[in-house]
C-alpha cells in the first residue's frame, strides 16, 4: 500500500533528528542531520536551510535525496526519497519553519547555532516504511476533540460571550489549560495595527486589554501571516513567545498573562473568508502537547470561530430599552480621573487602566454623564461622536466596549458599563467623578 | 599514506551513537539506512559497521554494484559528528563477536536517548527493530574524516588519506 505523507506527520515535528542523504557530483555520498523536516503538503515537505552545508552543495548540483525520519515512541523508521525543487526566504512557509526551528533549537540545546536561512522545498517521490512489522504509536483523534469542543461551544449571540465559551470549550475538547483570544484591531491608532486580548483561560491575571502588535511573538506571526504557528518545545528565543514582554515605563501597557516557561505554544488565526478577525492562542507546560492533527482542528475551530464573529457583527442592535431605574447615588471619596489626550489614556487614582480608543471611550461618557447625569448609552450614538477616534469601517466597536468592561470589573469596580440590549449598555458609579484632562 | 583515527575519533566511535550509512544507488539516488554497531581495528585503519540486512537493502546493493561509502556518528547527548567517507565497503563474514557489539552499541544508543527524555524504556523498542539475527557486517578503510557537529564549521575535514 501506498503510504501517505499525512500519514507519518508525527515523525515531522522535530522530536528525532532526521538524516539526509545527498550525492555529489562526483558520486560520493553525504549523510548529515537535519534538525527539520517539515510537512508541506500532500507532496512536498521543507527542510531547514541553516548553513551553507554539503547536504545545499550537493542538492543544488544534483537534486535527488533521500530523508530518514523516526516516529516518536515507537521509533519506526521511515524512508522519504525526495527531490530538491526551490528556496523560499520569506513568507508564510519560512515564518512558520523559522518559529518552529526555534523550540527544537532549544529543546536540543542548540538555540545559539540554529538560524534559518531559508526553506528548502522538495517533492516526496516515495516513502517506504522500514519497520513495518513494529507497532505503530497510536495516534490521538483530533476530529473528535473538535467535535466535543464544538458540543460544549454551543450556540452564542453576544461576543463576550462567544470569546469566553471558546476558551471553555478547548478545555473540555481538548484539554488546553491555557489560552487567549485575541481580536484584531484594524484600526491603526498610536501603536499601528494590533491584536487586544478579549478573554483568557487559566491564568491568575486576565490580561483583558493586553495588546500584541502584528509580527510581534507567536500570536504576531499567526495573524500577519495568517498561518497557524506552532511550536512543540520551550524556545528562549524571546522573539517567540506569545508576545514581547516589554515595560516601557514611558507606555502603560497590560501584561498578556502568559505562562513564562511554555513548552508547547499554538496560535491560530481567526478568519472569515479573507478576513483576519482575532487570533486563538494555547500553550501547555507539556512538551509536544500539540499534534499536527490538533493543528488541523484548531485550524476548523478557528474558521467555526471567525464564521461566528462575522455573524455577530451582522446582528442589529435592539430599538429601546427600559429605562435605567434610579440607581444609588454616588457617595464617598471621589474618584480621580485622569485623561491623556496624546493616547488617549486613562488613569483612576493614579492607577492605570486603559488607553486608546478604549480610554477615549470611557472618557466621553463619564464627561457626558457628569455633564447630564445620563447612564444609558448606544454603540450607534458613540460611533457618530466626533469626539471619538473610531474609523469609519470595522471599528470594532463592541470589541473595545467588552474590553473596557471587563477591565473595568477588575481594576475599578467603583465604575461599571453593564449591558443592557444588543448595542446598548448602562453606566454605573458608586462614587463621585473628579475628572482631569491633561 | 592512509589514514590512522586518533585515540579521541576511537574513544567517540566505541560511545553511544546514533550511525548511519549512506551510499548511492544504481539510478543514482542517495540511500541511507541506520547502523547498529561499529569496531575499530587495532591498527586504527579500518572499521567495520554492522547493518540490519532487511533494513538496508537498497544500500547494500548500491555497494554491491561499487557505490562509495559514508557513515555519520553522531553522541546524542552532545550533537558531536563524525563522517568517514570510504571509495569502497566490502562484505566480511559476521561473527559472534559482531553480534555482540550490536546488542551492545543498540543499548547504549538506547540508554542514552532515555537519559535525554526521548522516550522510557527504549532498550527493548530498540532491540526489537535492531535485531542482531539479521546482520550484514561491511568494512572499510576511510579516505576522510569531517567534522559533522552541527554549526558553521560543519564539514571541516580532520584528517585524509
Amino acid at each position: 500500500m501506498k503510504l501517505a505523507l499525512e500519514s507519518i506527520r508525527a515523525c515531522l515535528d522535530g522530536a528525532i533528528p532526521a538524516v539526509v542523504a545527498t550525492a555529489a557530483a562526483d558520486g560520493t555520498p553525504n549523510v548529515a542531520y537535519a534538525s527539520q523536516v517539515h510537512y508541506v503538503d500532500s507532496e512536498h515537505v521543507a527542510l531547514s536551510f541553516q548553513f551553507f552545508s554539503k547536504t545545499r552543495e550537493n542538492v543544488l548540483a544534483h537534486p535527488y535525496a533521500e530523508v530518514q525520519v523516526i516516529e516518536p515512541v515507537s521509533f519506526r523508521h521511515f524512508r522519504l526519497r525526495v527531490q530538491y525543487l526551490r528556496t523560499e526566504t520569506e513568507g508564510p512557509l519560512f515564518e512558520y519553519m523559522k518559529a518552529q526551528l526555534a523550540g527544537i533549537a532549544a529543546r536540543s540545546g542548540m538555540d545559539k547555532v540554529f538560524a534559518l536561512k531559508g526553506a528548502d522545498v522538495y517533492r516526496v517521490h516515495a516513502i517506504e516504511c522500514v519497520d513495518a512489522q513494529a507497532p505503530a504509536t497510536p495516534q490521538p483523534d483530533a476530529l473528535l476533540k473538535l467535535r466535543r469542543t464544538l458540543d460544549h461551544l454551543g450556540a452564542c449571540d453576544d461576543l463576550a460571550q462567544l470569546a469566553d465559551r471558546a476558551l471553555a470549550a478547548l478545555a473540555h475538547g481538548f484539554g488546553i489549560r491555557h489560552a487567549l483570544f485575541a481580536m484584531l484591531d484594524a484600526a491603526p491608532g498610536a501603536s499601528g495595527v494590533a491584536l487586544y486580548t478579549l478573554a483568557s483561560l487559566g491564568y491568575p491575571a486576565s490580561g483583558v486589554g493586553a495588546e500584541v502588535a502584528m509580527g510581534e511573538g507567536l500570536i504576531g506571526v499567526a495573524a500577519r501571516e495568517r498561518i497557524p504557528v506552532r511550536i512543540n518545545y520551550h524556545t528562549g528565543d524571546y522573539t517567540y513567545h506569545a508576545a514581547l514582554q516589554v515595560a516601557d515605563p514611558a507606555s502603560p501597557r497590560i501584561p498578556l498573562p502568559v505562562l513564562a516557561h511554555p513548552n508547547s505554544q499554538i496560535a491560530v488565526p481567526l478568519t472569515h473568508g479573507a478576513r483576519l478577525l482575532g487570533v486563538l492562542y494555547a500553550e501547555s507546560e507539556q512538551n509536544a502537547f500539540f499534534s499536527h492533527a490538533d493543528e488541523d482542528a484548531l485550524v476548523v475551530y478557528g474558521r467555526h470561530l471567525g464564521a461566528l464573529l462575522a455573524r455577530l457583527a451582522t446582528l442589529p442592535d435592539d430599538e429601546s430599552v427600559a429605562p435605567a431605574p434610579p440607581g444609588e447615588t454616588p457617595h464617598g471619596t471621589p474618584l480621580v480621573v485622569r485623561y491623556f489626550a496624546h493616547d488617549h489614556s486613562v488613569f483612576v487614582d493614579n492607577d492605570y487602566l486603559i488607553k486608546g480608543v478604549a480610554g477615549s471611550i470611557l472618557w466621553t461618557l463619564l464627561n457626558e454623564h457628569q455633564r447630564s447625569g445620563r447612564r444609558d448609552f448606544c454603540n450607534r450614538e458613540l460611533r457618530r461622536d466626533p469626539r471619538l477616534p473610531l474609523p469609519d469601517f470595522a471599528d470594532n466597536l463592541e470589541t473595545r466596549l467588552i474590553l473596557l468592561a471587563r477591565r473595568l470589573a477588575e481594576r475599578c469596580p467603583d465604575i461599571a458599563l453593564e449591558k443592557t440590549g444588543r448595542g446598548r449598555f448602562r453606566l454605573s458609579l458608586t462614587r463621585p467623578l473628579a475628572l482631569h484632562a491633561a | 599514506m592512509p589514514l590512522t583515527l586518533t585515540p579521541d575519533q576511537v574513544a567517540f566511535l566505541q560511545g553511544p551513537l546514533s550511525m548511519n550509512v549512506g551510499a548511492v544507488g544504481r539510478d543514482g539516488w542517495p540511500c541511507v539506512t541506520r547502523a547498529q554497531g561499529l569496531a575499530v581495528a587495532r591498527d586504527r585503519r579500518s572499521l567495520t559497521v554492522l547493518l540490519a540486512a532487511a533494513r538496508s537493502r537498497a544500500v547494500l546493493d548500491a555497494l554491491d554494484a561499487g557505490s562509495a561509502f559514508t557513515l555519520v556518528a553522531s553522541r546524542p547527548q552532545t550533537h558531536a559528528t563524525l563522517q568517514l567517507k570510504a571509495a569502497r565497503a566490502e562484505r566480511v563474514p559476521v561473527t559472534a563477536a559482531h553480534r555482540a557489539v550490536s546488542a551492545r552499541c543498540v543499548a547504549a544508543f538506547a540508554l542514552e536517548l532515555e537519559t535525554l527524555g526521548y522516550a522510557r524504556d527504549l532498550q527493548p523498542t530498540l532491540a526489537s527493530i535492531l535485531p542482531t539475527n539479521d546482520l550484514v557486517a561491511l568494512r572499510f578503510v576511510p579516505a576522510v574524516v569531517f567534522d559533522q557537529t552541527p554549526g558553521p564549521r560543519a564539514g571541516t575535514v580532520l584528517a585524509r588519506a
